[in-house]
């Protein structure tokens, strides 16, 4: 592909200073007050309100510094190491933020990028490309956006985002080259006995419409420890509230047919579950928080559909995230005060791979080892070269 | 209208056949009934009501009942009667870790009534007999298949003695198929799932050949793909079909159906010996295409949710909201294909795609 030998022609821009610093200013554009990136993006991304991407991307990115990526860049490429020369990145999904780090990071690391958006989101891509090379001609210049599937294989690396079907599938094309993926996953929130249950039902609500519950990071359930006997259904009904403020500071965006029918059909499964009790937005498919009788399992929740799970103690919470296993990725948390080591401990056996403070599970930090891999390094090839004198 | 009364009116209803006239009024009347009925003698059913903020008292026309989705049949039982009653239990496909939804039947006449007064009317409308051939288990095979209970009644009622299950417990061989369906000389009806048929197919092109199935023949496929073997379209799979088996376009039909309801639907090409797409409504069932969010019918030719009011379902819920997505065309309707989980759901994983859900 000739686009893959300019781009490998391009990556002589990318010294470690000048891409960090590059990929700083940009993500500061984005983030800064009246940005005319985010303006065109809310305007334009057609599935999220624009308030929520305006947030979304603002809040997310608050981290995402010069600092930060200089730091994740030493912690990684510590030592001289093989870069590959381009990396074609497969997007997935409809989250601006996660297109934009999977964009920089391959850059961050000196591989020039070969991206194909996702069909769902085809232009978050694209402007962050154009607001890269507005800020660093040179450094704009070793990321194109395509969608040639060749890429796929004549790159020296790639990056992967979508279903475990899909992932399967690039994995066994890539070969030997190196090959990271990101499946789709679930995440959750956990709630203990240590916190005002007004409080972390305003945390949970930003967790949940953020990005109207679609993202891998959305609470698809909320577990309460319901100790005592009650705080559970305070959680849901405090929910219920805050999910009705926030729809005006924070609505929700379009649900296309297929996804209005899910949603109706997981109302209807927790109308008719055997003790759940239901709370939706008054004529509205805004919002509905499921309080469920704590002995089931229900569908995980998607547009902002939530369902609160009782649980009795900390190692009940174990418990249901176990069979998850494979699938769980981060568990935003409140209220565990001493017991968090024992939550962490459950969290790693059931492969979970981010634990952060409720209220901020759309905001993973650059730095995350998102599902548990390093950002960087499975990209790199080390050489170690002993010595003959031992 | 207490149920047995509903059940008597429908009865004889059926027995009108497929072009009794068309009665909105007679519709309405039984809908409204049966809706009071299975929203008085259903829990799970009423509990769905009161979360939608309806009851008999706000339904004044069966557009107003509510649906009941498909997934909810995963639930909750949806059933009228005490468990103690059922005589049938049809449950949906599904891997043994999924739960499966359920449609309980206490008696069978009805569906029994509804089944066979569609399949001849749109399978055998020419003929009192047919040698059957199904592509697909038998009902003593597969007791919690719609599906085998259809063909298996349908055999009952409209095949001959040589009529063949070819697929069993163990599954099936298509060679031994292909040997049966070649040895034939009497006009067959060739029914089974479409999956099955594109095993059938395969196996034909593998071995390089084509059969004559006789003059008479018919083919009624049904059921999708799930999975189980490459997926072809219907224009695909019946021109596949017409050049393998040496069955005309015209005696090629589409059956579209649901565990969770009595009725099927049918294409009328055998009818009208003119191949069509688009589904024929029994007088007693209605169907929609709605908008899931507000529940509307979407404008003509547009594309939305089949919701299905069936009063066949006497047993369970009359209202079923399918997960398909159609288009109306007269009383008719065309299916578009299954709703899947958008791509612009994000990253989450689709709720299908979970396993171990207890």
């Amino acid at each position: 592909m000739r686009e893959l030998v300019e781009l490998a022609g391009a990556r002589g821009a990318l010294e470690p200073q000048r891409v960090t610093r590059a990929l700083a200013e940009t993500f500061a554009r984005w983030a800064a007050p009246h940005s005319s990136e985010r303006a065109q993006l809310s305007r334009d991304h057609g599935i999220y309100s624009p308030p929520v991407i305006e947030r979304g991307i603002e809040l997310a990115l608050a981290g995402w510094t010069e600092h930060a990526l200089s730091a994740l860049r030493a912690r990684e490429l510590a030592d001289p190491c093989w870069v590959p020369p381009v990396t074609a990145v497969w997007l997935a999904g409809s989250i601006p933020t996660a297109a934009f780090s999977a964009l920089a990071l391959p850059l961050l690391a000196g591989s020039a990028v070969y991206a194909k958006p996702s069909s769902a989101d085809p232009l978050s891509a694209r402007l962050f490309a154009e607001s890269l090379a507005r800020t660093d001609p040179a450094v704009g210049a070793a990321l194109a956006v395509g969608g040639d599937a060749k890429a796929l294989d004549e790159a020296d690396a790639v990056v992967a985002h979508g279903s475990d079907a899909t992932i399967a599938a690039i994995r066994v094309r890539v070969g030997a080259r190196p090959f990271l993926g990101y499946g789709h996953k679930l995440s959750l929130a956990a709630v203990g006995p240590a916190v005002e249950p007004l409080v972390a039902a305003r945390r949970l609500a930003l967790d949940a419409a953020l990005w109207d519950g679609r993202g891998c990071l959305s609470p698809s359930w909320a577990l309460c420890v319901d100790s005592p006997r009650g705080r559970a259904a305070e959680l849901a009904r405090a929910l219920a509230s805050a999910l009705e403020e926030l729809e005006e500071e924070l609505p929700r965006g379009r649900l296309d047919t297929a996804e209005a029918a899910e949603l109706v059909e997981l109302r209807a499964r927790a109308a008719v579950r055997e003790g759940t009790r239901l709370e939706m937005a008054a004529g509205a498919s805004t919002w509905t928080v499921a309080l469920e009788s704590g002995d089931v399992r229900p569908p995980p929740g998607i547009f902002r559909f939530v369902s609160i799970v009782p649980v009795p103690d900390l190692e009940s919470l174990g418990g249901f995230c176990g069979p998850l296993a494979p699938q769980l990725s981060c568990i935003g948390h409140a209220g565990f005060g001493i017991e968090r080591p024992r939550l962490a401990e459950l969290a790693a056996a059931a492969g979970v791979s981010r634990l952060c403070p409720l209220g901020r599970m759309q905001l993973p930090p650059l730095d995350w080892n998102h599902d548990g891999q390093p950002p960087l390094r499975p990209l790199l090839r080390w050489l170690d070269q002993e010595s003959p004198e031992g | 209208m207490t149920r047995a009364e509903i059940e008597r009116v429908l009865l004889a209803w059926i027995a009108e056949g497929l072009d009794a006239k068309p009665s909105e009024e007679r519709f309405e009347r039984l809908a409204l009934a049966l809706f009071r009925l299975q929203w008085e003698s259903g829990a799970a059913y009423r509990k769905l009501c009161a979360a939608f903020g309806r009851d008999p008292r706000g339904v004044r026309h069966w557009r107003d009942i509510p649906a009941v989705p498909t997934g909810a049949f995963k639930e909750a039982r949806l059933a009228i009667f005490p468990p103690s009653a059922t005589v049938r239990t049809f449950r949906t496909s599904g891997s043994s870790t999924a739960a499966r939804g359920a449609l309980e039947l206490d008696d069978l006449a009805l569906y029994d009534a509804s089944l066979e007064a569609t399949f001849r009317a749109f399978v055998c409308p020419d003929l009192e007999r047919i040698r059957f051939a199904v592509l697909a288990p038998s009902a003593e095979d597969a007791p919690d298949s719609s599906l085998s209970y259809m063909f298996s009644r349908a055999v009952a009622r409209m095949g001959t003695p040589a009529s063949r299950f070819l697929v069993g417990t163990d599954g099936w061989d298509p060679d031994a198929a292909i040997a049966e369906l070649a040895g034939t000389r009497d006009p067959l009806a060739l029914v089974g799932t479409a999956f099955a048929f594109v095993h059938l197919l395969d196996r034909l092109a593998e071995r390089g050949r084509g059969l004559a199935l006789p003059a008479g023949t018919r083919v009624m496929e049904t059921g999708g793909f799930k999975g189980r073997s490459r997926e072809l379209g219907r224009e695909e799979l019946h021109d596949a079909i017409a050049a393998a088996l040496g069955v005309p376009r015209a005696r090629i039909v589409n059956q579209y159906g649901m565990c969770e309801l009595a009725s099927q639907f049918y294409e009328p090409t055998l009818r009208t010996g003119v191949p069509s797409d688009v589904k024929r409504v029994p007088p007693w069932v209605r169907t929609r295409a709605v908008d899931p969010t507000s529940g509307l019918d979407v404008a003509a030719g547009e594309a939305g949710v089949l919701v299905h009011y069936d009063l066949a379902n006497v047993g369970s819920v009359l209202a079923v909201q399918t997960s398909d997505l159609g288009e109306m065309e007269g009383s008719g309707f065309r299916v578009l294909g299954r709703l899947r989980g958008a791509e612009a759901r994000g990253c989450s994983l689709a709720a299908d795609a979970l396993l171990g859900t207890p």
